[in-house]
């Protein structure tokens, strides 16, 4: 046993430093070390989730103002390259097919435009023209020179400036439509004087015409309507044929339909309708 | 320079403890550029000094080697994230520490002992003969019984006044090092060592008094 002379300078400390005595075995080593090289391939071959790498990314910080640097240069350069188009679209939302095709008819109307001006002037179609559609003409007019310069830009911009409404982009679809299945008709009640781009121009601009045309009808029936409010006046020289067809056709797009009742019934609303020929 | 190296020097008050850090750091910059195999001569450097805190820490050898196993392998892992804000070995240790008391909170109810042999060198000596005065087997057994106290003591001790006391008195590291590897303040990691020696002292009285 110890005396109390070598006990009383046992401290604590003396104590715990005898644990650092406490060392496992050389062949310990060898084993630490092959289990150690197994699971640092195993690491190294398993793959992370990409959320592991985020503090590491974010610590980067050298790196977030050249990524925002980029992210906002391909912001503007997006935003000014695409506003255009964007802008076209918001303009004609509802036209399709229509706004299309007045797209090509603006795009033919400077030539025509330019060599038709007399002639619009002598006609009885264009002496109703107004101040203001005839600026319309003569700015399409001007449309070549921009195509000329601008390219593309000029030309997506002519529509907006040539139609005036989505009813009037419809005429000038119907008439062309109408051009392409019967082009005898159309020159028969048109004249063949106008090219197609002006009469977009005269189509598109008696708007208070329409007024009187509900708007329930289709459009195929408001053309006809605009029809047969014009004087019908074929050239002499028209076929006997065309004339006949003409009258036919007229004939039958007389036809109107009328409200004559209106019934109230609990919840219920009863219409009735009378059709004339 | 950046902040951080001076920061780290002001932190690392021994010279010796310095040209170590800078060492460290040198090998550190040479895995961080793609030369896996520098690492080896890291875990060679720490690994007994890693393995001796999370023995101590836990008391069995089995869970020391896989924990230690474990800290090498997440110091490999973030070894691209080491900006030399502290020297590597605290880092190192920081990590092994951490890794252990997350083990020790998940296992707190099963603990048992697994010790390595206390070997008798020339620094214990000394102690070893104030302690006993007996040879042969008796020794042996009275090493071994002292031992299992030693260890059922400092399992006694909460985990952060364990790693304190571990970290002072086994391994030498100072109260700053201690404090920036624990992420408290140096006023914390003396109060809690003076409590944990006063505990100890409580508990191992039957060999340090008459």
């Amino acid at each position: 046993m110890l005396n109390s002379e070598q006990r009383s300078k046992v401290t604590v400390e003396s104590l715990l430093r005898l644990k650092r005595s406490e060392r496992p075995a050389p062949e310990f080593w060898s084993t630490f070390e092959r289990e150690l090289r197994q699971k640092q391939l195993t690491a190294l071959l398993e793959k992370r989730p990409w959320w592991r790498e985020m503090p590491q990314l974010l610590a980067r910080r050298a790196y977030l103002p050249i990524g925002a640097t980029a992210v906002l240069a391909f912001t503007l350069v997006s935003v000014k390259f695409y506003a255009p188009t964007q802008l076209v679209q918001l303009e004609s939302p509802s036209s399709g097919d229509a706004a299309a095709m007045v797209n090509r008819a603006a795009a033919r109307t400077p030539v025509a435009a330019v060599e038709e001006a007399p002639s619009i002037n002598r006609s009885e179609n264009a002496n109703s023209l107004s101040d203001g559609r005839r600026e319309n003409v003569a700015m399409a007019a001007e449309a070549p020179a921009q195509a000329d310069d601008d390219g593309s830009a000029s030309t997506v911009n002519t529509p907006v400036t040539s139609t005036d409404s989505p009813s009037s982009r419809y005429i000038a679809t119907n008439l062309d439509r109408l051009e392409k299945t019967d082009p005898e008709l159309v020159q028969a009640v048109m004249g063949s004087r106008l090219s197609a781009p002006a009469r977009v121009q005269t189509a598109s601009l008696p708007l208070n015409e329409f007024a009187s045309v509900p708007n329930n009808l289709a459009r195929r029936s408001r053309i006809l309507a605009q029809y047969n409010e014009r004087p019908l006046n074929p050239e002499p020289s028209a076929p006997e044929l065309v004339r006949e067809r003409l009258a036919r056709r007229l004939g039958d797009s007389d036809i109107n339909d009328r409200i004559s009742r209106i019934g109230l019934k609990g919840d219920q609303v009863s219409l009735g309708l009378t059709l004339r020929l | 320079m950046n902040l951080a190296r001076v920061f780290t020097k002001a932190i690392i008050t021994s010279p010796e403890r310095q040209q170590e850090a800078d060492a460290d750091f040198t090998v550190v910059k040479r895995v961080q550029a793609g030369e896996v195999a520098a690492f080896d001569q890291l875990i060679l450097k720490y690994r007994e000094r890693v393995f001796g805190v999370v023995y101590n820490l836990t008391a069995n050898r089995e869970d020391a080697s896989d924990l230690t196993q474990d800290a090498f392998i997440k110091a490999f892992q973030s070894i691209n994230r080491f900006q030399g804000n502290c020297s590597f070995f605290t880092w190192l240790y920081k990590i092994a520490v951490n890794t252990t008391l997350s083990h020790l909170r998940k296992n707190r109810l099963r603990s048992f002992f697994s010790l390595e042999k206390l070997h008798e060198d020339g620094t214990n000596v000394e102690v070893l003969e104030q302690l006993t005065d007996k040879k042969g087997a008796d020794r042996d057994t009275y090493l071994r019984e002292l031992q299992e106290k030693l260890n059922e003591a400092l399992q006694k001790l909460s985990i952060p006044h364990r790693t304190v006391i571990t970290l002072f008195e086994i391994d030498g590291l100072s109260h700053s090092e201690i404090a920036e590897v624990m992420g408290c303040s140096e006023g914390t990691v003396r109060s809690r060592l003076h409590y944990a020696k006063q505990f100890l002292q409580g508990e191992l009285g039957k060999y340090l008094q008459s």
